[in-house]
């Protein structure tokens, strides 16, 4: 009998420890701010950081920008509130966009502009209506750090959505005057420079000199671009503040670039065709581009994204690009002032639209659609140069460093994560948005993971990572 | 930028394809899980038509067993370097079951028909955690049906052998990374059920002494097969359709690897009888896991992912202790090493070296009528794994399962 009970009350006990650890529990790490303190976060940057994607802004990618992922994880380690200027919802499509609405029969994809709900306050010139409580978000789109002390910018004149967050009363704040006045925030993140190149890249170097000279389409000057970014990283370190920094892409990695070469490719077999003739830098310099040299590693040259249009006249006696280019940059839509710039673009650039288009000296592609290997090189050193700044900053600060640059090389090549193919091509590469440019939700998060995990390092911090799957890629028509 | 698009939309999806890891389930006999699952070395009623069946003959009755378990397994997971991504299966309660009946047709020879479910799996990790394109869920049923005869050579030894006829089916979900503007996201299912399939189990049992016993026991591999299995898709958007069309079948095979075990019985005094078994399990036939489509699907005619399963041992400890004549008290231990090797980690069954604690109780209620309840609990190492090899989900995986039982002998 006694050995009865011995042998139930051992099986009571061991009864007892099974149901005590009814669930499996994994141990991880616990989450830590480390060194950093994320009570108040804010984000500097242009339309990576407020979320820009299928060529706009809209509520959908605000609350979806890697700022607000990283705000999200934050707020597990001791982070508050992160407020974004976001539209409204009855104006959620923001400055409009573009969606896929499905694919020619050869496969190649219609997109469609979304042109309802928008949150435009004035036609001409494009104001978009204003958000002005408090916000965590600084970024503002199409921003270089060439801008930043340039008075006006977030006037009527300057940038709509600068404009859109600078108070009525004081409409010639520069950015960084802006900034200047975040005194209390205990953590900021900058991702700036990119369009102190990209814009000069996805623009084919076409504006920068010339008769069509735009300072918003050159590449920033080295001297300016270092001055300004360390004046913004002196304000946002005013208080002792601890932050991550980001390099600048190269502009090979994204798909804006690497997309409609192959298509020509194909177009020159197709026809025989040895090589086409296009214009290169802001003059009337002619080179000629043969297949080999299309998304080539050396001498190479880019048809951008928006050559897309154009790309299949090669051969046909048309002049579409620089009647739609007059159009653009006349001073008046009045006909016969178009006709008159038309000319003179026509007369500037030695251009005959008789002849066939990109076969002909007399019909050169224009310099806008493609990014040859002179203007690569330039974009290449730049991009370089800016880095180091960046760099050195991130050193002589002592502050976290994501090297995008690094990061968006890397997955050039493609990569896989949980059963998912992702790469830089076009809509199949899940990465990018439909502009080519500007990542979808997906990379955006797969962004915040990077930048989180160079927070982490930097300051021993263990700030939990997000599960990218929970956000889109591009998004299908279901019919 | 032309076709290609079209081509390669959702073209992720397959490649990872998975069903099952370690599949096997044992849980063969109520008063054998009570004993930590042993008995290949011992007399186990009507059961040793599972555990060995040259132990039939030996047994001296006829009898009847009607047994089942219900299998409550969850897992856990945890994504690589994060403590922010985590998940838990949902998994429907499993329910493996066993019928035995054997017919003492004279003092040699007797007769037996067994039903059981050696292999399955049933694991529903949802359709939003972070591994949703390599497994939503699986279901994985093999029932065995096996007429045996048994012969005693002697009064001391046994053989007997069995013939199986196995069926079986499985059902496979898992999501495509497709999204369309109404924010649906595609999903796949394969479903079919296994053509029949044959194999055997073999044993022979010898007894040299009142207190000794011995028993050796082969379950032959059995390679379950579907052929023209359904695939289905759901919320495919109409560009990508092209990649996943309706009506396709698919063929895929699945082995149920082979046993050999060889167990010992040992009964220090009337009351007490202890038990060991060991087993090696063939799981080496599991090399791949290969689906064929009778229309591309997603650009390709066929998916396969490497699995690539080693040999792996079972060692078991029980023991059983008569109370009085008519209550049994039964505990037992396992530890079933697992055949992943690294790298092929699946969400399947992330499989690891499981340890299994059991305890049962026996009463006869009366000469002819028995009762046993059995439970187990299993517990699997965690395993982190990168799974680079088998196209499964990398990260830190944790399994429990909670088994309790019953079944009832009746004797004639």
């Amino acid at each position: 009998m006694k050995k009865f009970f011995y042998k139930s009350s051992a099986l009571a006990l061991f009864a007892g420890v099974l149901l005590t650890s009814c669930d499996p529990d994994i141990d991880t790490p616990a989450s830590s701010a480390g060194e950093a303190d994320f009570t108040k976060y804010i984000a500097i940057g242009n339309s990576l950081t407020a979320g820009q994607g299928d060529g706009g802004l809209y509520r959908e990618g605000q609350i979806n920008s890697y700022p607000a992922i990283m705000a999200e994880q934050f707020r597990t380690v001791g982070g508050g509130d992160f407020t974004q200027p976001l539209f409204t919802e009855e104006q959620r499509n923001g400055t409009g966009y573009i969606r896929l609405a499905g694919f020619t029969a050869q496969g190649s994809p219609i997109t469609a502009n979304v042109t309802e709900n928008l949150a435009i306050r004035s036609a001409s010139p494009r104001l978009y209506t204003k958000y002005l409580e408090p916000i965590n978000n600084l970024a503002v789109p199409d921003i270089k750090v060439a801008d930043i002390k340039t008075a006006g910018y977030g006037s009527t004149q300057g940038n709509p959505l600068f404009e859109r967050i600078t108070p009525d009363n004081n409409a010639s704040q520069t950015y960084l005057q802006r900034v200047q006045e975040s005194t209390d925030h205990t953590f900021f993140s900058v991702w700036l420079g990119n369009n102190d190149v990209l814009a000069y890249a996805t623009s084919g170097g076409a504006f920068s000199g010339g008769m069509l000279n735009s300072p918003a389409r050159s590449i920033t000057p080295t001297a300016t671009f270092d001055a300004n970014y360390s004046e913004l990283l002196t304000a946002l370190t005013a208080g002792g503040q601890e932050g991550v920094i980001a390099t600048i892409p190269d502009v090979t990695a994204i798909p804006f670039f690497t997309t409609v070469g192959p298509s020509v490719q194909q177009l020159m077999a197709a026809n025989n065709i040895p090589g086409v003739v296009a214009l290169t830098g802001s003059g009337s310099s002619r080179i000629q581009i043969a297949p080999a040299q299309i998304n080539a590693a050396q001498n190479g040259v880019y048809f951008l994204l928006t050559s897309a249009a154009y790309a299949p006249l090669v051969g046909q006696r048309t002049g579409k690009y620089w009647r739609d280019l007059a159009r653009q940059v006349s001073s008046s839509q009045d006909p016969v002032v178009v006709r008159l710039t038309l000319a003179g673009l026509l007369a500037n650039f030695q251009v005959d639209t008789t002849a066939m288009f990109g076969l002909s000296i007399g019909n050169p592609i224009p310099s806008a659609l493609v990014l040859d290997a002179t203007e690569q090189q330039n974009v290449r050193t730049a991009t370089e140069t800016f880095n180091n700044i960046i760099k050195a900053q991130a050193d002589a600060r002592g502050l976290a460093l994501f090297d995008a640059n690094a990061y968006f090389d890397s997955v050039k090549t493609g990569f896989g994560k949980n059963g998912v193919a992702y790469s830089p091509a076009f809509i199949t590469g899940n990465l990018f948005s439909l502009d080519g440019v500007h990542p979808t939700p997906r990379g955006y998060a797969f962004v915040a993971n990077e930048m989180i995990r160079a927070i982490n390092s930097k300051y021993n911090a263990n700030v939990p990572a997000i599960d990218e799957t929970q956000y889109r890629t591009v998004l299908f028509p279901v019919q | 930028m032309k076709s290609k698009i079209l081509a390669l939309l959702g073209s992720a999806l397959i490649s990872g394809t998975a069903m099952a890891g370690g599949y096997q389930v044992n849980l063969a006999g109520q008063r054998q899980i009570g004993m930590g699952h042993t008995g290949t070395g011992l007399l186990t009623g009507t059961s040793s038509i599972f555990f060995n069946p040259g132990a039939m003959s030996q047994m001296g009755y006829s009898g009847v067993t009607i047994g089942g378990s219900a299998l409550v397994s969850r897992i856990a997971y945890s994504a690589p370097e994060s403590g922010g991504v985590t998940a838990r299966t949902d998994n429907p309660l499993g329910t493996p079951f066993q019928v035995y009946g054997v017919y003492n047709i004279n003092e040699k020879f007797s007769a037996g028909l067994g039903v059981y479910t050696p292999f399955g799996s049933t694991v529903n990790w949802g359709d939003e955690w972070s591994g949703r394109y390599g497994l939503n869920q699986l279901k994985l049923q093999a029932i065995y049906v096996q007429p045996t005869v048994s012969y005693a050579i002697t009064d001391k030894l046994g053989i007997g052998v069995g013939l199986s006829y196995v069926m079986g089916s499985v059902n496979l979900q898992r999501s495509v990374p497709v999204q369309s503007q109404d924010g649906t996201e595609g999903g796949i299912e394969l479903d079919g059920g296994a053509e029949s399939a044959f194999g055997f189990n073999a044993g022979i049992f010898f007894q040299p002494t009142e207190k000794f016993s011995i028993g050796v026991n082969y379950r032959s591999k059995v390679d379950l097969s579907v052929e023209g299995g359904d695939v289905m898709f759901s919320n495919i958007p109409a560009a990508a359709r092209g990649n996943f069309p309706d009506g396709t079948t698919f063929n895929a095979e699945l082995p149920m690897p082979s046993t050999l075990s060889v167990g010992i019985g040992f009964k220090p005094n009337e009351r007490l009888t202890l038990a060991a078994d060991v087993s090696h399990v063939g799981w080496s036939a599991y090399e791949k896991l290969r689906f064929d489509f009778s229309q591309n699907v997603a650009g390709s005619p066929f998916s396969e992912a490497g699995r690539n399963y080693e040999n792996a041992f079972i060692y078991r400890l029980g023991g059983e202790y008569m109370v009085n004549d008519a209550l049994a008290l039964r505990a037992g231990a396992y530890l079933d090493k697992t055949p992943v090797q690294d790298g092929y980690l699946t969400p399947e069954t992330p499989d690891s070296d499981s340890r299994g604690l059991s305890a049962g109780i026996g009463y006869s209620v009366s000469e002819n009528i028995s009762i046993d309840a059995s439970f187990l609990y299993i517990n699997k190492k965690e395993r982190t794994d990168a799974a680079d090899l088998s196209g499964g989900v990398p990260g830190t995986f944790k399994s429990v399962a909670y088994i309790p039982g019953i079944g009832l002998n009746f004797k004639f």
